[in-house]
Formats: C-alpha cells, sequence, structure tokens
C-alpha cells in the first residue's frame, strides 16, 4: 500500500523551485512536522444529510399505533408485506434500505440517537442548517464554524489536511480563522494545462505570488489553503487509487466524497476532521416506503458509510463517523404522500468506541398531545450533546466553551471513554 | 435627531422624484439628465466609475467598452439598461438555431422527452414489445443507437438537449447581449425564486420560466414577478404547490365524491378477490388510498415566505405558513401540463362544461388553472389578514400582493440586491435607502436600482473590489474582457460546474449563496487558475480568442511588455503596479521557457518551416478566420514583417500564457 512518503510530492517540491532559484519553501519543513502531528491520530467524519431526513421512516418507532394512524401511506413495520423494517428492539426498526448498516449496529459498533434537533423552532432548512453548523442554535451573528473551532482545539498546527471537505463549497460548519481544506475531488489540485509541465509550474508560482499579494483576504486565504495542500498532493496517487478487496463504492457524490476520505485516512496526513453531504432529504412528495425517493437516498447513505468503513477497517480504531440532518419531519404524512418540515430526526454514530447496537432516545409516544405544535417529534436531545460527546470523548477535545459557547447542557454515555 | 431629519427629509424629496420616475414610459432620458452619480464623492475618476458600473450591471466590460460609457455618459448608459431595448438582432441571430426558444411549454413537453418515457410511447406506439426489449445483453452502445433512432422515429428529442440549449442559450446572452443588466437581473431573480432542472417534473418548464416569469418581469415591479412565478408550472410543480389541495370545499356537492370514494373501493375489493388481478388491484388500491389522503403540502407556501417574500426573519409563524398553504390549495397546472397529459382533468372539464367551471371559480389562464373544487375556502387568517371565508383564486392573488409589497419584503429584497450589486455586507443605512423606495414605488425594481446607485456607498464598492466574482461571473465576464468568440459555450458550463456552480441544478429553493464565501474554497480556485490557463492558451474546444486582435495586432516587444499591455487590457482601470512587480521575475522565465520549448521542437523535429507553414500556424494560433479575412493584406504583411515569425509565435504563446495567469489571479476574480 502506498504510504505517506509515496503521496507527499517526492521531488516535490523540487517542482516548484525549478530555475526560479527561490528559497525552499515552507512546507518543505511542515511536511517532516506533518509527522509529529496529530498525535493522537483521531479522526472525526461528519456527513451532513441536507434537506431534513425523516427520522421516524429511517429508524421507525413502529410499534407506536399513533405513527400508524398519523401516516397510513408511509408506515412500515417488521411484518410489512413489501419491504420489511429490520427489527431493532421491540419499539424500533431499521429502514431496510439501511440493511448495510445493520452489521454494524450487531456488532456494536453502530449508534443510533433518536430525537435530536435544535432547541430552536425553526422549520428554515436554512437557518436550522446555520444553527447546527455554526453549533449556536440562538446566535446567527457566529461567524465560525463548530468544526472550525474544534481545529483550533486540536494539537495540529499548520496542517493543511487537518480538517478536509469533500465538498463543491466550504461547508458552514468549517468557516472560521483556521485553514481548511475543501475541494469536490482532490485530483482537482493541480495547476495543469496541456502542455509543458515547467510553464505549469511557472504558471503555478506566480498564481503562488498573487494570491499572496492581493488584498481581498478571503482569497489571499484560500489561496494559501490551496497551494499549501496541492503542493504535498500527488494527484497521480489518488486517480490510481483502489479500495480495500471487495470494497465498492457507490457511484453517488457521498460516495466518492467518503472515497477520498479514506485515501486521506489511508496516507495518514493527519486528517482530524472530515466532511462529506448528501443531498435530496426534502420528501414532500410521494416520499414512497420500501422504494421510492427515500429509500433510495437511505441506501445512498448506508452503502457509502458501509463501503467507507470497510474500506478502512484496518484504521477503526482512529476513525468515527456522525451523521447529522438539519431536522426531521412531520408526524403526519402531508397531502401528498410526503412529510414537511417538522422537528426531531435521528442520527448515526459508528466508530470502534462507540457503544453501539442501541437506539438512544427518550421519544415519547406519538399522540397528538405530545407532539411539538401537535404535529411535530419534539427534540427530546439537543444537537450540540450528541456533537459534545463524539468531539470530547472521540477527539479528546474537551472544551465545550469554545465548541458550543453559552451550552450548559449533558453529554451523552455514548462512546466508552478510554484516554 | 438632526440626522433622523436630514436622512427623513432626504428620503423625502427621493420619495417626490421617484413617484415622477415611475410613471414615465419606458426609456426615462429626460429625468435621468437630471441625475448624477455621485462617484466623485467617492473618490472615483469617471473612468473607474464607468468600469464600476460595468462591474455590477453587466457581466464584465469588453475591450473598450469602459471609455465607450465614460464618454456616452454612466447615467445615460445605466437608463438605457434599464429600459433593456436596444436592438439584439446580433445576439437573436447567434440563438437562431435554439429552436426550443421558439416553443411553449406545451410543445417542448410533447417534444423533449425522457429515455423512459421514450420507451413508453413505442411501446404505446408498438414499435418495440416492452420497455426492456431494446436493452440487448446490456450492450451499451447498441441500446443507446436504438433509443437515437426511437427519437428520431417518433420526431422527438432527449430531455438533455432541452437542458443543453437552456445552458447554452444563456451563456450566450450572458456574453453578447446588449442589454447586459437585464441578463444581470434575470440570473439574479431567476436564483431568487430558484427552481431545479434535477426535479423531474419541472425540467420541461424550466426554459419558459426563464424566458416567461424572469426576463419579462425582471425590470417591472416585484408583486409582478412574484405572481408570475407562483403561477408557472415550474414553480408549481417544483414546490409542490400543483399537487396541494383540499377536500373540505363546498364547491361540488360532497355527496358525489362520497359517491366516487364508494365505487372505488367497491371495485378494489372486486379486483382482490380475483387472484389473477391481484398485482393490479394493489396497484389501483395504492393510488386509491393516495387519493384519500390527498391534500395540503406546505411546501411551496413556507418558502414563499421564507425565501420569496419576507425572509426568514420576517415575521411569520408556522401557522401562517399553514393559512397561506390552505389559501393556495388548488393553483395548478393545465391539464394540457399535467401528468398522463391530465385525462381525469380533461374529463372534469367535458363533464361540467368550461363556462359552468368559470362560474364555479375555476381560472383558465395559459399554462395555469385554479380548480375550485380543490380549494379550501373555508376562513384564514394570514398574517393577521382575515380572508373571509368562501374566497377562491383572488384570495391567493391579493395574498401574494400583500406579501410582495410588506415592509419586510422590501428590506429583505433590498439586502439581497445591495448584497448582489454593492458589498457582501452592505449597510443598514444604504439597505434603508432601498427599502423605503421599494415601499413608496409598491416594489417598483428600476427605482430601487436607481436609488441605490446614487448612494455614494455604492461607488466607494469599487475601491475595495471585495466582491468574488461568482463562477459564472468569472467565465463570462473572461470571454467577454477577451471578445471571445464561443462555438461551444457548453464547454463553459462545464467549467462553471467544476468550479461549483452547476446554474440550473441547484437543487434546494434557496438558490446559490450570493457571497464571496460561497464561491471561495481551495478546490474552486484552482479550477479557476486552470480556467485562465486553458482559456487564453486555447485548450478549451470552440472557444477562440485572438490575442493578437486584442491589441490591434501591435506585438509587445517583450513578455514584460506583454505583461503590462495585457493587464491594461483585461483588467483596465485598476492599478496593478504591485501585481506586476510581483510577476516581472517570473514572466522572464516564461519567457525563455516558450523559447527553449520552441527551438527544442524546431530542432527534433528538423523541419525548415516555410512561409507558409508559418502564415497557417499563427492563424490558427490566433483562430481568427473571420476577422482576418476583413483585414487587407497590407495589414497583415505589416504585421507578419513587424518581427520573425520566430519570434511572433514565441511571443504569441508567452501572451497567452501572461494572459491566463491574468485571468487566473486574485485580481480578475474580483469584481
Amino acid at each position: 500500500m502506498t504510504n505517506r512518503r509515496a503521496f507527499m510530492k517526492s521531488g516535490a517540491m523540487a517542482i516548484f523551485a525549478t530555475g526560479i532559484g527561490g528559497v525552499i519553501p515552507s512546507f518543505v519543513a511542515k511536511a517532516a512536522q506533518l509527522q509529529k502531528n496529530n498525535e493522537k491520530g483521531k479522526t472525526l467524519v461528519c456527513i451532513f444529510q441536507r434537506g431534513a431526513m425523516d427520522g421516524l421512516m429511517a429508524v421507525s418507532p413502529y410499534a407506536d399505533a399513533y405513527l400508524k394512524t398519523a401516516r397510513p401511506l408511509l408506515y412500515m413495520s417488521p411484518a410489512s408485506t413489501e419491504g420489511q423494517l429490520i427489527p431493532l428492539n421491540e419499539r424500533f426498526g431499521l429502514h431496510p434500505s439501511l440493511n448495510s448498516l445493520f452489521p454494524f449496529f450487531n456488532d456494536k459498533s453502530l449508534a443510533i440517537v433518536h430525537g435530536v434537533g435544535s432547541p430552536n423552532n425553526t422549520r428554515s432548512h436554512f437557518d436550522a442548517q446555520d444553527y447546527m453548523e455554526s453549533g449556536t442554535p440562538f446566535n446567527k451573528g457566529t461567524s465560525s464554524g463548530w468544526l472550525n473551532r474544534a481545529m483550533g482545539l486540536s494539537d495540529q498546527k499548520n496542517n493543511p489536511f487537518q480538517a478536509v471537505s469533500i465538498t463543491s463549497a466550504k461547508p458552514r460548519s468549517f468557516y472560521g480563522e483556521h485553514a481548511t481544506l475543501s475541494v469536490n475531488n482532490l485530483q482537482d489540485l493541480v495547476i495543469q494545462t496541456k502542455g509543458n509541465s515547467i510553464l505549469n509550474n511557472l504558471a503555478a508560482k506566480s498564481f503562488e505570488e498573487l494570491y499572496d499579494e492581493t488584498s481581498n483576504q478571503l482569497l489571499n486565504k484560500t489561496g494559501k489553503e490551496s497551494f499549501d495542500a496541492l503542493k504535498m498532493l500527488n494527484s497521480n496517487d489518488l486517480k490510481n487509487y483502489h479500495p480495500s478487496d471487495g470494497v465498492v463504492y457507490p457511484t453517488s457524490s457521498l460516495g466518492n466524497a467518503l472515497k477520498q476520505i479514506a485515501f486521506l485516512i489511508k496516507m495518514d496526513v493527519g486528517l482530524e476532521i472530515a466532511f462529506a453531504e448528501s443531498g435530496g432529504w426534502d420528501t414532500h412528495f410521494n416520499q414512497g416506503t420500501a422504494n421510492g425517493l427515500l429509500a433510495r437516498n437511505l441506501k445512498d447513505l448506508s452503502d457509502s458509510i458501509a463501503a467507507f468503513w470497510k474500506d478502512t477497517a484496518a484504521y477503526h480504531h482512529k476513525v468515527a463517523v456522525m451523521t447529522m440532518t438539519e431536522f426531521g419531519r412531520t408526524v403526519h404524512q402531508n397531502g401528498t404522500a410526503g412529510t414537511d418540515h417538522g422537528r426531531a430526526s435521528c442520527m448515526f454514530v459508528l466508530g470502534n468506541d462507540v457503544m453501539g447496537g442501541r437506539v438512544y432516545h427518550n421519544l415519547p409516544i406519538l399522540a397528538k398531545e405530545n407532539l411539538e405544535d401537535e404535529r411535530d417529534l419534539p427534540v427530546t436531545t439537543d444537537f450540540r450533546s450528541v456533537f459534545s460527546t463524539v468531539a470530547n470523548h472521540h477527539l479528546q477535545l474537551k472544551n465545550n466553551a469554545v465548541l458550543f459557547p453559552g451550552w450548559k447542557g449533558e453529554e451523552l454515555t455514548i462512546i466508552n471513554h478510554k484516554l | 435627531m438632526q440626522h433622523r431629519f436630514s436622512l427623513l427629509l432626504l428620503g423625502g424629496c427621493i420619495l417626490c422624484w421617484l413617484l415622477t420616475v415611475a410613471f414615465l414610459p419606458k426609456s426615462s432620458t429626460t429625468t435621468m439628465f437630471k441625475v448624477k452619480f455621485p462617484f466623485s464623492a467617492a473618490g472615483l475618476t469617471k473612468q473607474q466609475a464607468a468600469a464600476h458600473l460595468l462591474n455590477r450591471f453587466s457581466f464584465g466590460a469588453t475591450p473598450n467598452q469602459i471609455s465607450e460609457v465614460a464618454e456616452i455618459g454612466l447615467e445615460k448608459w445605466f437608463d438605457h439598461q434599464l429600459a433593456a431595448s436596444i436592438n439584439e438582432n446580433e445576439l437573436n441571430e447567434q440563438l437562431k438555431d435554439y429552436d426550443a426558444l421558439h416553443l411553449n411549454n406545451e410543445q417542448i413537453l410533447n417534444k423533449f422527452v425522457r429515455a423512459d418515457q421514450l420507451l413508453k410511447l413505442a411501446v404505446e406506439k408498438g414499435l418495440v414489445a416492452n420497455k426492456d426489449s431494446i436493452k440487448v445483453n446490456g450492450d451499451q452502445k447498441a441500446y443507446k443507437n436504438q433509443l437515437k433512432e426511437l427519437y428520431e422515429e417518433l420526431n422527438l428529442q432527449p430531455m438533455a438537449e432541452l437542458h443543453r440549449q437552456l445552458i447554452n442559450q444563456k451563456i450566450i446572452r450572458a456574453i453578447y447581449s446588449k442589454n447586459q443588466l437585464q441578463e444581470v437581473l434575470t440570473s439574479f431573480w431567476f436564483n431568487h425564486f430558484n427552481v431545479s432542472l434535477t426535479k423531474n417534473q419541472s425540467q420541461a418548464f424550466v426554459l419558459n420560466y426563464e424566458q416567461e416569469a424572469i426576463r419579462a418581469n425582471c425590470l417591472g415591479s416585484f408583486d409582478a414577478l412574484l405572481i408570475a412565478t407562483a403561477k408557472h408550472p415550474a414553480m408549481l410543480t417544483y414546490l409542490d404547490n400543483a399537487q396541494s389541495v383540499s377536500n373540505n370545499n363546498e364547491v361540488f356537492n360532497p355527496m358525489v365524491t362520497a359517491k366516487i370514494n364508494k365505487r372505488i373501493q367497491r371495485r378494489m375489493d372486486l379486483l382482490e378477490q380475483d387472484s389473477s388481478n391481484n398485482n393490479r388491484a394493489k396497484k389501483i388500491k395504492q393510488l386509491a388510498k393516495a387519493k384519500q389522503q390527498e391534500g395540503l403540502n406546505e411546501n411551496f407556501a413556507r418558502e414563499v415566505m421564507e425565501l420569496h417574500t419576507l425572509g426568514v426573519d420576517g415575521g411569520y409563524t408556522q401557522q401562517d405558513v399553514t393559512e397561506l398553504a390552505r389559501a393556495l390549495t388548488g393553483w395548478t397546472l393545465s391539464p394540457a401540463l399535467a401528468a398522463n397529459k391530465g385525462i381525469a382533468q380533461q374529463k372534469m372539464i367535458e363533464k361540467f362544461g368550461k363556462e359552468t367551471l368559470l362560474n364555479k371559480g375555476f381560472v383558465f389562464e395559459n399554462d395555469f388553472m385554479f380548480r375550485a373544487d380543490k380549494h379550501d375556502s373555508k376562513e384564514k387568517i394570514i398574517l393577521g389578514t382575515k380572508l373571509k371565508e368562501g374566497g377562491g383564486f383572488e384570495e391567493g392573488i391579493n395574498i401574494l400582493q400583500m406579501l410582495g409589497k410588506h415592509p419586510s419584503t422590501a428590506h429583505f429584497i433590498c439586502k439581497k440586491l445591495a448584497i448582489h450589486f454593492v458589498a457582501d455586507t452592505p449597510s443598514i443605512q444604504l439597505v434603508q435607502q432601498m427599502a423605503n423606495t421599494f415601499i413608496a414605488t409598491d416594489g417598483n425594481i428600476k427605482s430601487v436600482l436607481l436609488t441605490m446607485v446614487q448612494q455614494v456607498e455604492f461607488w466607494k464598492a469599487a475601491i475595495s473590489h471585495n466582491k468574488v466574482k461568482s463562477p459564472f461571473e468569472y467565465i463570462v465576464s473572461t470571454a467577454r474582457a477577451t471578445n471571445a468568440e464561443v462555438h461551444q459555450p457548453y464547454q463553459l458550463f462545464n467549467w462553471c460546474n467544476k468550479m461549483g456552480q452547476k446554474i440550473y441544478y441547484y437543487q434546494a429553493p434557496t438558490g446559490f449563496p450570493d457571497q464571496s464565501v460561497s464561491w471561495t474554497n481551495a478546490g474552486a480556485l484552482v479550477n479557476r487558475m486552470n480556467f485562465g490557463l486553458a482559456f487564453a492558451t486555447q485548450k478549451i474546444p470552440g472557444i477562440k480568442v485572438n490575442w493578437a486582435e486584442l491589441n490591434h495586432y501591435h506585438e509587445p516587444e517583450s513578455a514584460e511588455a506583454a505583461l503590462y499591455v495585457y493587464s491594461d487590457i483585461l483588467l483596465p482601470a485598476r492599478d496593478l503596479q504591485k501585481n506586476i512587480n510581483r510577476l516581472l521575475p517570473l514572466i522572464k522565465d516564461i519567457q525563455i521557457e516558450q523559447k527553449i520549448t520552441l527551438a527544442a521542437k524546431n530542432h527534433e523535429m528538423a523541419i525548415e518551416l516555410d512561409t507558409t507553414e508559418l502564415n497557417a500556424e499563427w492563424m490558427n494560433n490566433n483562430h481568427s478566420h473571420s476577422i482576418m479575412q476583413h483585414r487587407s493584406n497590407n495589414q497583415l504583411n505589416a504585421i507578419k514583417s513587424s518581427a520573425t515569425m520566430h519570434f511572433s509565435n514565441s511571443v504569441n504563446n508567452t501572451i497567452a500564457q501572461v494572459a491566463g495567469i491574468i485571468i487566473g489571479s486574485p485580481e480578475f476574480q474580483r469584481k
């Protein structure tokens, strides 16, 4: 297997220095230093399901008679004639499209937290995502994202691969003072046009100088992030990357993102926080049951995570995966065989140090009087309880005042605390 | 106190003046002559101000355009742009082969179909046995060929072709339209009222949506825009309102509905008993069950308040969302556009007769239909306003108009405009000024823009240049700055997509974010740099740039000179000395490298190029056949004799390399 040595551009750096007589760039020193970084070696992979996943269908409290009444077209159970739920316990069942995750629930590395959401009752996708990613549900003015603040609490310094988002835009969670890398495809991180490679290097050098010069701080900072990363990345390595034997990622954008994250983990570049996202969860119309819109999305989510988990089998002592979604959906089906914006949903947490095989929850019976605004699954677990538990016990950051300023809630006992 | 008073006074003056403007005919020239843009107060020269005006109200200046605008006067140029009536014959000529532009929604729906729809039709017509029968042994190529034949045989085109035409025509318009502000605003409002090609039910209507709902209203009044989008099939399907209905209404006898339901139930029971028909029974049962369950969908109502009008903090509640959704029940597509060709709706119209339905409150307007029988006519309270029981189509219109004129809407819309045209964080005062105009003119978009451009803050934004172009603005402004001939606009779309802006495919109703931070990340930035190099060195198929022409065929005498000359051509009216200083040492290396490469190439090939070949090479490198043909031989000879051809070629390559670096540079990303 390729290791970091191969991954780093060997003569590298040579490339940038070619014939220009420039000084030895700082990243050479940095690359050596990387080895010392991230000694804890932990990686957290966050997956944001944008659009609000129907937690009541993904992990369904099927034994609740009120659920069947509220959504006759969308109700499923382990006894359904077509597409049975996979029973998790006497109360909850897993959607059949999530079956590739079930083995991890069985071997107790996958925990499900149900009834998770924000104390702010906004049902706007944008606001709810913004609050969840800033980590401050009542403060729109927070300019940084919680994962960027998490970076600041880590021991690592100046590692361009400390936090990587494989998305087409920088996620809100990554906003902030610490340098992060956001790229849709790691292979894009190379300056090239067809033709002369020396000219490409000269162009790269020119661009680096210009971005270093610009008075626009945003372009300046992002330029630096780009060049720090691309100087260390050998795009051929990724092109030739083969996942572990028998692992096939879905060809979806989530599958591709997790594949690249697995690559970075195996390259041992000090990746501490990874971010990926998946869309299409806003199922207002013909949501479907065992088949259909939601089932397809769940299958992609499940198969992508399962492929990633198998691919990184040798790193399970280091890695955890956490899913998140901005809110849940109405308990009642709407008038078009779908569901509208609701409140609480559920999250998946996967890792060797996770106390899995359980659904953690405080869900009430879904009688109308128990619902928020008489329509929605109430939020019984603040999303910050889950985030902070994972940040503190997996990444071992230990600073809620920085991660979630103003929050005094309780953490969950879902991760084995071994320091 | 004094301050507030003078603001009020100023507001009042603007108000009076705006009232005059609002009632003027198409061109407000006479008034515009009285308007003076306060760019001097912001410390800008006329040339810099013209550059700023073009940066913000067009997709970037074309060569020499800054001087032209300074010459005719900034106010006059802006006035023409507001009127948006400049002749577009040349543009129309370029668009003449886009047949979808001349079709209405129904024709588009009947012409462009997805493969699954094609196969369904082919099965219906007996051309293939069933939808799987042409998938021969999984041979993809054979399958594609068969599909192609079927498309031809049925005189249809693939849906992807409609997508291609939509994308290409937008890129062509953005680059070549003379009514640039209209195009900029079309993009702005499309994004504000976003619909997406990612939704199957909407995709066929998106082209017409942009033309009829957006472009036609982009400089009119806001509530007209709001209502046009709300009624358009693209929006009705994208946010599901077409399906949002109520079965609690008194238009038809509830007994009739009950009877129909009973009949369906009986049929299902019979079918279920017949074991040979079990599957069919199941399907019908599902459909019937869905029918009984049909009702409200609050998707559109929420987004109208959150995204289209009031804004998320505009002061509405979940209750208001539900009530608005009730008010909009029955707003749907005309039968011709509905699923299954609206057979059920057609039947209903035939059965009762259009006249009867109109009397019952139905509305038929082109592609829109209001179904009174599916409308919730009970009392509603929205934002404290009571809508009396018995309301129909007009209550939806009234409430949308109320939302369109609401003070929260004025602030929300004006802030979005200010973010787009002025700065990522516009001042509260600027937004307030614009909102005052919005309210005073009932949402007259021209008046709001005029207020904005008369604030010193607008012009001060030219000093920091801190707005980063969106990928689309970047690719289009590159093509405009270089007078590029764009034969394959889709190539530019591919690049735009790589930089993070897949236009027309943004899935969420928010539209693309409009602040610099959203466009600025490592991956996108490196792609921007690569685009600059690929574009300038003519590596993008179907895109041609004539670097020599841009400098009137004067070859710069050195690489350094090229850097100065082309910096000024690509980024006129900017102070680029710092950049140039940084690049000068590198440029020398580039030139040396170019010469070495060329020499090595010549040496290896050991070919003595004769003049004719060199001529061809010059032509090729410049891709300027049409332009060159118009030049006299004398001129051509003069150009050629200005340097040896070897030097020309080397310089030409160097120019392209230098230009690529300028285009990919941070300064060119800023507007």
